[in-house]
């Protein structure tokens, strides 16, 4: 039994599965990444990953154009998390507390506008699985990572490009400044809010796609509370990867590869039970954050509101 | 990155200016003037204005009214930005500095990069090599913040400001953190940058570096101009009573004391940073009825784990705490409390009192639980107040009344509080940690007195301080701490700034007193 | 304090929005007239084409056939947070309904407190079989489904049709009404074509649509040519099945409109069944005790087949005697 799972088949299976299922946890947590380096702790992810999810699907449900869909969802994404930098940068209000609220603001409103709006669960022609040429056609590569949807390349193009923005940007050395120090940045006129209105909006914006990842590319379908929890882990997983764009790569595939590891482990028949097996994800996820030895500090100023002048 | 050809500034000039907080006019109709090629320092205790002036010239904040000159041309900051703009650059006293970035990356941050939107690091760290060599200030570009001493901390911070071409630098307590070699190093690329023609302020409340580095004070006092003299025309016992507004006596006396026994011994003791490394390393000491032992040290070198271990509140991994005999080791605080030891913490207003509660209700916090502050489970309110009265009265504690919720009150007077709080129990052993940080010159002055005081009670007084002249007058030995470790005690007529300076750079004792002949 | 008010605010707003998705399918009853008012308390959304929908549109159906001025019905959906779902019982009860519905078996421990402080008033708990009588409770009726007998059809079917030989099954948590299902399902595959293989795959979640659609493509992976499912997160099995092109069988409510290429047939839940028995019971005086399940015989549970899907006619006539037989007694189902 368990030597099944040894099959090429199989770990094929469960790698593409897990890229699958990996692809909306990075986007956003890459977005919540940007926004905590800054010093802005998010809880609302999960709001506004179901906004978007609800606003791509249902713009693509009216069009018939999934790229349409993304757009709205992007700017949907985007108000939301413009609206949280308003209630934590511009009012200063207790981030977590705040972020709570912007969650549940997505839970119900997307539940709402889906109620009003279609009623009932309909299904729409979202992203299609492209094969990439050339690539595709390499043996257990090809299958593994070049037939997926656009959205699922585009997550993991997504880290490099986090990584250079972070790290070989004068915004990305702002972003990290702000939130390590931001009356060191405030002191060499840098604009702390400024640059957390842009990391809070741009993880909204992030967060957005992710919804529309579910919603109009892996399952092309929007019912209430579609994301079921998967923004909190997000948030999670923001901690695990140390804030940084390849940390939380890692950190959305260890988890969504252990869950596609648990579903061929109860298909092939392991008998492990079930109960036991949906555990692993989360299990091995906080085993890797407890044993893994690393010196990453969270940014100083995170869940801090910044006011000139306060010493 | 472009940095703007240095322009030079001649004068800059602050005329009437005015600062209101709510409750507080921290600048009345200020009047202050600096020119190119001097050192102009800004004298005055906390809370006369110095930093509220200063924070204004740097666009940090708005003055009510006022103006700002600079080379006779009205102009307006309005933030950090622009005042940068301006040729002005600030040396907070808290470095603005972000431990994770790298040196060149603290001196990149906020400006325009020549390759936009990307970085050019390369660039600012071959032109910080080039500023770092022409002011003799040794700095690696790209050594990252997180790893360097406060000195070299304090040097990247002067980068910084020179890169952006400051023509006037606005140095705020710079000498706080630095040994006194460190400090003499300091002043000299001080001299050098004013010989090249750069405007100096600098803000200070210690009398002898005013004196030794400065061409004019200006001294303020509850943010008003009392004078500006040059310095060349002053000395010391003037300007320490035009600061505190009356004489001050510079030198506590001390009765000469019968010293008892040891009460209070510590063997090998170790403890852990909060890091997880070990902040104390080894340290053995005794300290005897009637003695204060001071440990000098520049800040971060274990003194505060010190305190915090002895007082019970961080746990020993090695080594032994011993008072009046007793081994008290691993003790909870309230069994030490009980024991007789007291402790004036380092962070008074986080670790010493409440804010939102009264001064009663403050002074009440270890006692409140014995008699005859107590009946059974009962509070004996007319005991406990009739014993604050007396403390408020004895230590010169100004405060409407012992109802006044403590926030009220001025951080000289909540030390004085912990003071009285500590001394009324008569301990046998006091951890006094950076008892007048922060404090005005006339409760430092009262401060003193009740410590030295203290001694023909026969307590044994441990005095954790930065401030290598107040250790220098009230104890009987000096501890030097340097990186978690004792490096000799000298006695107190025996030691020498020079070598105390050199120890707490990390030299040995010997050495130290051999280098310093 | 203006930090405060605006984090009020926003939560306020948050739980405005929250309050207004449920709420009273018709207005408010009029004094004079003495409709029969039911209020139900529900996990999730009255649209999940699921457990949910079934017992909306029960309730829609009753309303139907009895007239607006004769039934009337309120609904709090989405309520998957036990204590939300208790806190809105009680309300219910304390506005007093004639039937308040707590739709969702972790909803009992919340229903056994509860139950007793209003007397007057008539509960039904499902799916379960326990009333609370054995702790003195007299006022809550039970209600359950039957559902290993629809999942067997469905399994006969799916025996019939599948070539591969292996058919997956996508789960929630393996309890209750899916459970019943899925042991019903494995039976009947199991009487049609014992070298069939099914197995199952739970997910450990009601409302985990990704992970269901993950399951479901490493079922196919595996050489799954026909899934089924049940519970609201099979929404994304059924997509996966669609793009697959695998067959699928539903459960609960009719899944048809969600891929009317690859849905085959489903077993539907007619709730009206056994609501319309408790609506007479308390109209005479009896409020609980009793337990209710809807099944094949009574047809309170009815196999749908998909117009759109050319089923074979030998298996649906197969499927047809199967209903017939296990309703009339001569096919019996033993579960594990």
């Amino acid at each position: 039994m368990i030597q099944d799972l040894l099959a090429p088949a199989v770990l094929i299976g469960i790698a593409s599965s897990g890229i699958r299922l990996a692809t909306p946890y990075l986007y956003a947590t890459i977005g919540e990444t940007f926004g905590q380096l800054s010093g802005v702790l998010n809880l609302g992810v999960e709001g506004i990953m179901l906004m978007g999810a609800y606003s791509g699907f249902y713009v693509t449900f009216k069009t018939g154009n999934p790229v349409l869909g993304l757009l709205a969802a992007i700017v949907v994404g985007g108000l939301m998390g413009l609206g949280m930098a308003i209630i934590s940068v511009t009012f200063q209000a207790e981030q977590g507390i705040s972020g709570i609220g912007v969650y549940l603001f997505g839970l119900g409103m997307s539940d709402l506008l889906f109620q009003k709006s279609l009623g009932t669960v309909e299904t729409v022609s979202g992203f299609q699985p492209v094969e990439i040429p050339f690539l595709s056609q390499i043996p257990v590569l090809g299958q593994i990572f070049f037939r997926h949807n656009l959205l699922v390349y585009a997550a993991f193009l997504l880290v490099p490009v986090a990584w250079f923005v972070i790290n070989k940007t004068t915004w990305g050395l702002k972003i990290q400044a702000v939130g390590q120090n931001p009356a060191a940045a405030d002191a060499l006129g840098v604009s702390v809010s400024a640059v957390r209105y842009a990391t809070v909006t741009l993880g909204g914006v992030l967060s957005g796609i992710a919804g529309a990842s579910l919603s109009i590319g892996l399952l092309n379908v929007f019912q209430q509370n579609l994301t079921s929890g998967m923004g909190f882990i997000a948030v999670a997983l923001v901690y695990f990867g140390g804030w940084s764009p390849v940390g939380v790569l890692l950190g959305s595939l260890l988890f969504s590869l252990v869950n596609a590891l648990q579903n061929w482990v109860q298909v092939l028949g392991i008998p492990i039970p079930s109960d036991f097996a949906v555990m692993m994800p989360y299990v091995l996820t906080i085993l890797a954050l407890v044993f893994a030895v690393r010196k990453v500090t969270q940014p100083a100023a995170l869940t801090k509101p910044f006011e000139r002048g306060e010493g | 990155m472009l940095t703007s050809a240095p322009h030079r500034i001649q004068r800059v000039e602050l005329r009437d200016i005015v600062k209101r907080f709510p409750g507080v006019l921290a600048n009345d109709h200020v009047n202050f003037e600096v020119q190119a090629g001097e050192v102009h320092a800004l004298l005055g205790e906390n809370g006369a204005g110095k930093t509220t002036l200063m924070r204004i010239l740097y666009g940090l904040y708005q003055p009510d009214e006022g103006q700002i000159l600079i080379d006779s041309r009205p102009v307006t900051i309005e933030s950090p930005a622009d005042s940068i703009r301006h040729g002005i650059g600030m040396i907070h006293q808290h470095f603005m500095l972000v431990p994770s970035l790298s040196v060149a990356a603290n001196v990149a941050l906020g400006l325009r990069s020549t390759r936009e939107p990307l970085l050019d690091l390369e660039v600012v760290k071959e032109r910080v090599r080039q500023l770092a060599e022409a002011y003799s200030m040794l700095v690696d570009p790209d050594a990252m913040l997180w790893q360097l001493a406060v000195g070299e901390q304090q040097r990247v911070e002067i980068l910084k400001s020179l890169y952006r071409g400051a023509a006037l630098l606005i140095l705020d307590e710079p000498t706080a953190v630095l040994t006194p070699q460190e400090v003499e190093e300091f002043f000299v690329t001080l001299r050098r940058m004013a010989d090249e023609g750069h405007a100096l302020i600098f803000i200070s409340h210690k009398l002898h570096e005013v004196l030794s580095i400065s061409d004019r004070v200006t001294v303020l006092r509850n943010g008003q101009v009392v004078k500006t003299l040059k310095t060349a025309d002053t000395n010391r016992q003037e300007l320490a009573r035009l600061m505190v507004g009356r004489e001050v006596l510079l030198r506590v006396k001390r009765k000469p004391v019968q010293l008892g026994p040891p009460r209070l011994v510590i063997q090998d003791l170790w403890a852990l940073g909060d890091k997880g490394l070990p902040a104390v390393r080894g340290v053995s000491l005794e300290v005897r009825a009637g003695e204060i032992l001071g440990i000098a040290g520049v800040s971060g070198n274990g003194q505060r784990e010190l305190a915090q271990t002895l007082a019970g509140l961080r746990k020993a991994t090695q080594g032994r705490v011993l008072i009046d005999g007793d081994d008290v080791t691993g003790w909870a605080p309230d069994r030490l409390i009980a024991q007789g030891l007291s402790y004036i913490p380092e962070e008074r207003m986080e670790d010493g009192v409440i804010r939102d509660m009264t001064v009663e209700e403050n002074m009440m916090l270890e006692d409140h639980g014995r008699p005859p502050f107590a009946r059974g489970i009962f509070l004996n309110f007319s005991a406990i107040a009739e014993h604050c009265d007396r403390l408020i009265g004895d230590f010169e504690i100004k405060t409407p009344s012992r109802r006044t919720p403590l926030g009220n009150l001025s951080g000289g007077n909540i030390q004085k509080l912990i003071l009285a709080r500590s001394l009324s129990r008569t301990p046998s052993v006091l951890i006094a940690s950076q008892p007048t940080r922060g404090v005005d010159i006339g409760s430092t002055e009262y401060i003193h007195q009740r410590l030295i005081a203290q001694r023909e009670q026969g307590t044994a007084t441990v005095l954790i301080s930065e401030d290598l002249d107040e250790v220098r007058n009230l104890s009987d030995r000096i501890a030097v701490m340097y990186e978690g470790r004792i490096m000799g005690i000298v006695e107190r007529d025996e030691a020498t700034v020079e070598q105390l300076g050199l120890m707490m750079a990390g030299v040995p004792m010997e050495e130290a007193a051999g280098q310093t002949g | 304090m203006r930090k405060t008010y605006l984090v009020l605010a926003t939560l306020l707003l948050a739980g405005m929005l929250l309050a207004a998705c449920g709420g009273a399918a018709t207005p408010a009853p009029a004094e004079e007239a003495k409709p029969f008012r039911v209020a139900v308390v529900m996990p999730s959304a009255i649209n999940d084409l699921a457990f949910s929908q079934s017992m909306y549109d029960a309730l829609s159906a009753i309303q139907a056939e009895k007239g607006e001025e004769n039934f009337q019905f309120a609904y709090s959906d989405g309520l998957f947070v036990v204590d939300d779902a208790a806190a809105a019982i009680r309300d219910y009860a304390s506005q007093g309904y004639d039937l308040v519905i707590a739709h969702g078996s972790q909803y009992g421990s919340s229903l056994v407190e509860i139950a007793p402080d209003f007397p007057e008033t008539s509960f039904a708990w499902g799916t379960t079989v326990d009333t609370f009588a054995d702790q003195g409770v007299t006022n809550v009726f039970a209600y359950e489904a039957r559902s290993e007998q629809g999942g067997y059809v469905n399994g006969v079917m799916a025996a019939k049709l599948s070539e591969s030989g292996i058919i997956g099954v996508v789960g929630p948590i393996e309890t209750g009404d899916a459970k019943l299902y899925v042991e019903g399902f494995k039976a009947g595959v199991a009487a049609t074509d014992p070298q069939a293989e099914v197995r199952v795959n739970w997910i450990g979640s009601f409302s985990d649509v990704a992970l269901a659609s993950e399951a479901a493509q490493t079922h196919i992976n595996a050489g799954a040519d026909v899934l089924t499912g049940t519970a609201q997160m099979v929404t994304g099995a059924i997509g996966v099945a669609k793009e697959r092109g695998v067959l699928w069988f539903g459960t609960q409510s009719d899944q048809t409109s969600l891929s009317p290429e690859i849905v085959v047939a489903n077993q539907v839940y007619h709730w009206e069944v056994v609501l319309n028995q408790m609506i007479d019971l308390i109209e005479s005086g009896t409020l609980g005790g009793q337990a209710f399940a809807i099944d094949l015989a009574n047809g309170g549970e009815v196999i749908t087949y998909n117009p759109d899907f050319d089923l074979p006619a030998e298996v649906r006539s197969l499927a047809e005697d199967t209903v017939k037989g296990i309703a009339d007694g001569s096919i019996t189902i033993t579960l594990p």
